[in-house]
Formats: C-alpha cells, structure tokens, sequence
C-alpha cells in the first residue's frame, strides 16, 4: 500500500485523523474501482495485447533472434504483472522494491536493451489504444517507473555476469 | 514467430523469489520465522556473534579461525543443497537449465535477504582461473576479535564450498581484503587448490588484494 497511506494508521492512540488525512483515505478509495476495473482489463487482455506487441516486435527487428525477443516480452509481462499491482496499491515504490538491483544485471548480461526499448514503445502504444487517458494515469506512474529501471541498465561492457554467462 | 501463449504456459513467469517482503514471513507470537515456503529461519542477535567469537576463542583459541571455516564449509553444502532445492521448485526446472546470469542473481538476492550482507561476483579474472566474490556489511567482520589479517572465515568457507558445488570442482577460497580492515569491502578469492596455495601467505605477509592479484595475473 501507498506509504503515505499506510502511516495513517500507526498511531491511534495519539489522535484521531485530521480531514486531510482523511481525504487522503477518501482520494484512494475513490479510485479503487477503476484501479480495480484497469487490472481486470489488463489481466483479461495480457495474452493478445502482449501477442500484438510481439508480432510488431518481430516486423519491427526481423533481425533480433527469437530467443531475445522472447526473454524481452517475458520481462515485458512481468513488468506490466508488477506494474498493475502497484497501481492497484497505488505503491510507487513496489516496483522497485521488487524488481531493483534483480532485473537490471540480468538484462545487461544478456544485452536486450536495444530490443526492450523498441517492445515498451510498442507496448505502451498497444495500452494507450486499450486504456482511456484517465486509466493510463493510474497505470502510467508505476509503469514508467519499471520501464525507467529497465531501460536505464547500462549494458556496461564490464558487467560481471556478462562474462559469467555460459559459464556452465 | 513468437508465441507469447507458451511463453505462459502453467501461467507463471519467474520473479525474484528471494524479494525480503516476500521471502521472510513471521509469527510473533510463536516466535517463529519462516521463509514463503514454511522454513525456519534463525535471526541471530549480535551479542551471540560476540558470544560465539569470544566462547570459540577461549575453548580453542588460534584454531577458532579453522573451526569457524569448517562451519562455513559444513553451512555452505547445506546452503548450497536448500538453495538449488527452492529454485528448482520455484522455476519448475532443474538447475542444469537455469542460465548462469539467473543463478548469480538468486543467489546474490538469497544472500542479501538472509541478512549475510550485499555480495557481488567480479569475473574479471576468470580466464587466469580466479573469480573474486565482493561482500559489503557483512554481520561477522565488526565482531570478530581484531587482528591484523581478514577476519570472515565463516563467510570464507561458506563461498568455497558453494562454488565447490555449483562447479563441481574442489576450490579453494582465501580472503584478500576486509572491511575490518577498514577496506572498502570483503573481498573472497575462489580458484583451484594449487592456484589459491601462494595466496595466503601473500595475505599473511600483509598485502593488498590489488597487489596480489597483479601478481597472480602479471598485472593482466
């Protein structure tokens, strides 16, 4: 849950809410339907969304092996996975706490970097033709954030695990 | 042609499995912690640490720091054994087909979230046959009795017998630097037997972890 939200109810004894405290309460809750209805759009349309996504994907970079493209759209899911959940939380720092310092490394071991940055264009696109405006504000914070991580993975040619690949 | 439908098959995609507010759940009241697949986890207080160093230390005095290693290397097998058991439950495959670069970073989270610290792997060296493992924080350094040496020798058998596992080969493990130390961080270097040897006298005789491996490597 939103941190912000969460520290309304650690102190009982001391007070009771203030009113913008409890607008706070009220905004979250106020939006809670629509996040629900937006995670339920994006749980029901993930396969042919993504499947849209990776069809533009292989016009868009024929050149891109099939293994690439589907690491990427496997980390494409469970970024957009992660991202639904913390808008239904309405957690910006869920994304990261879960996915930070795990996906990066991986990411620049196996140098996707050139194929995620055109898979978000195209994925974003797909979900700007599935969400209205309003929607894609609620989403769009969490999943920026999570496609911030991703694309911001240097492939730094002096990455540990990039030389530990194929070790075994 | 990709097929996202089979890339979702049993609907599941793999995530970080070692993610601490996942990973370590707990009942108060029973004085229990557990990890997310019901086993026990044991928090350990740091005046058990300091007990430990100074109970060792007065049974056994200098061999404290070969029963200390030979704990590591007793802990680090049944490590290594639960580590490769929830993974393999967790990925729904065996280890043999987990890439390399998943592998490292389970492990890097796994240790991170069983409060052993922050751990990096610098393969830099690999092709001369050595591969130094980087620790920061680690709960053992600040207590261990001062010395003028690398104090981690729990942690130093631990990651020989790991790796050991995961290569299949017999190595050896020797701590080249120590934030006991005051260095920047725990530095462990992992090699076969006879490459390792003149290392710890190196160690002994008070050099640097850069000065050892620019002699190891020829300055490579």
């Amino acid at each position: 849950m939103n941190p912000k939200l969460q520290t309304l109810f650690d102190e009982p004894e001391k007070r009771y809410l203030g009113t913008e405290e409890l607008n706070l309460l009220s905004q979250y809750v106020g939006s809670l339907p629509e996040r629900i209805k937006v995670y339920r759009q994006l749980r029901d349309q993930e396969l042919s969304l993504m499947q849209q996504v990776a069809d533009q994907l292989q016009q868009a970079m024929p050149e891109a092996t099939v293994d690439l493209q589907e690491r990427a759209i496997k980390t494409a899911l469970l970024v957009l996975r992660y991202s639904a959940m913390a808008m239904l939380l309405d957690d910006p720092a869920f994304v990261e706490q879960r996915l930070e310092g795990w996906l990066q490394p991986i990411l620049a071991a196996y140098e996707t970097q050139a194929i995620d940055t055109t898979l978000h264009q195209l994925l974003n696109q797909q979900l700007t033709q599935l969400l209205t405006t309003q929607q894609m504000g609620l989403l769009a914070p969490s999943l920026k954030q999570a496609q911030d991580m991703l694309l911001r993975s240097d492939t730094d040619s002096n990455d540990p695990l990039k030389s530990l690949v194929g070790v075994r | 042609m990709v097929s996202v439908a089979d890339l979702l098959i049993d609907n599941r995609l793999p995530g970080n499995y070692f993610a601490s507010d996942v990973y370590v759940r707990g009942t108060l009241e029973l004085g229990l912690l557990e990890n997310r697949r019901g086993d026990r986890l044991l928090a350990i207080p740091e005046p058990l640490i300091k007990g430990i160093y100074a109970g060792l230390d007065q049974e056994t005095g200098q061999a404290a720091q070969l029963v200390l290693f030979n704990c590591g290397l007793w802990w680090g097998k049944n490590f290594y054994a639960r580590f490769c058991e929830e993974l393999t439950d967790y990925y729904h495959q065996p280890m043999a087909e987990l890439s390399m670069a998943e592998f490292i970073q389970a492990f890097q989270q796994c240790w991170q979230t069983h409060g052993w610290g922050r751990i990096n792997l610098d393969a830099h060296h690999r092709p001369q046959g050595f591969l130094v493992v980087e620790g920061k924080n680690s709960a053992f350094a600040p207590h261990a009795p001062k010395m003028d040496q690398p104090v981690c020798y729990l942690e130093t058998g631990i990651l020989q017998m790991f790796f050991s596992q995961l290569t299949g080969r017999d190595l050896s493990c020797v701590q080249t630097s120590c934030e006991s130390l005051g260095h920047d961080c725990n530095r462990y270097l992992l090699g076969l037997e006879k490459r390792i040897k003149p290392v710890k006298a190196m160690v002994e005789a008070g050099q640097s972890h850069e000065a050892i491996m620019a002699s190891l490597t020829g300055g490579a």
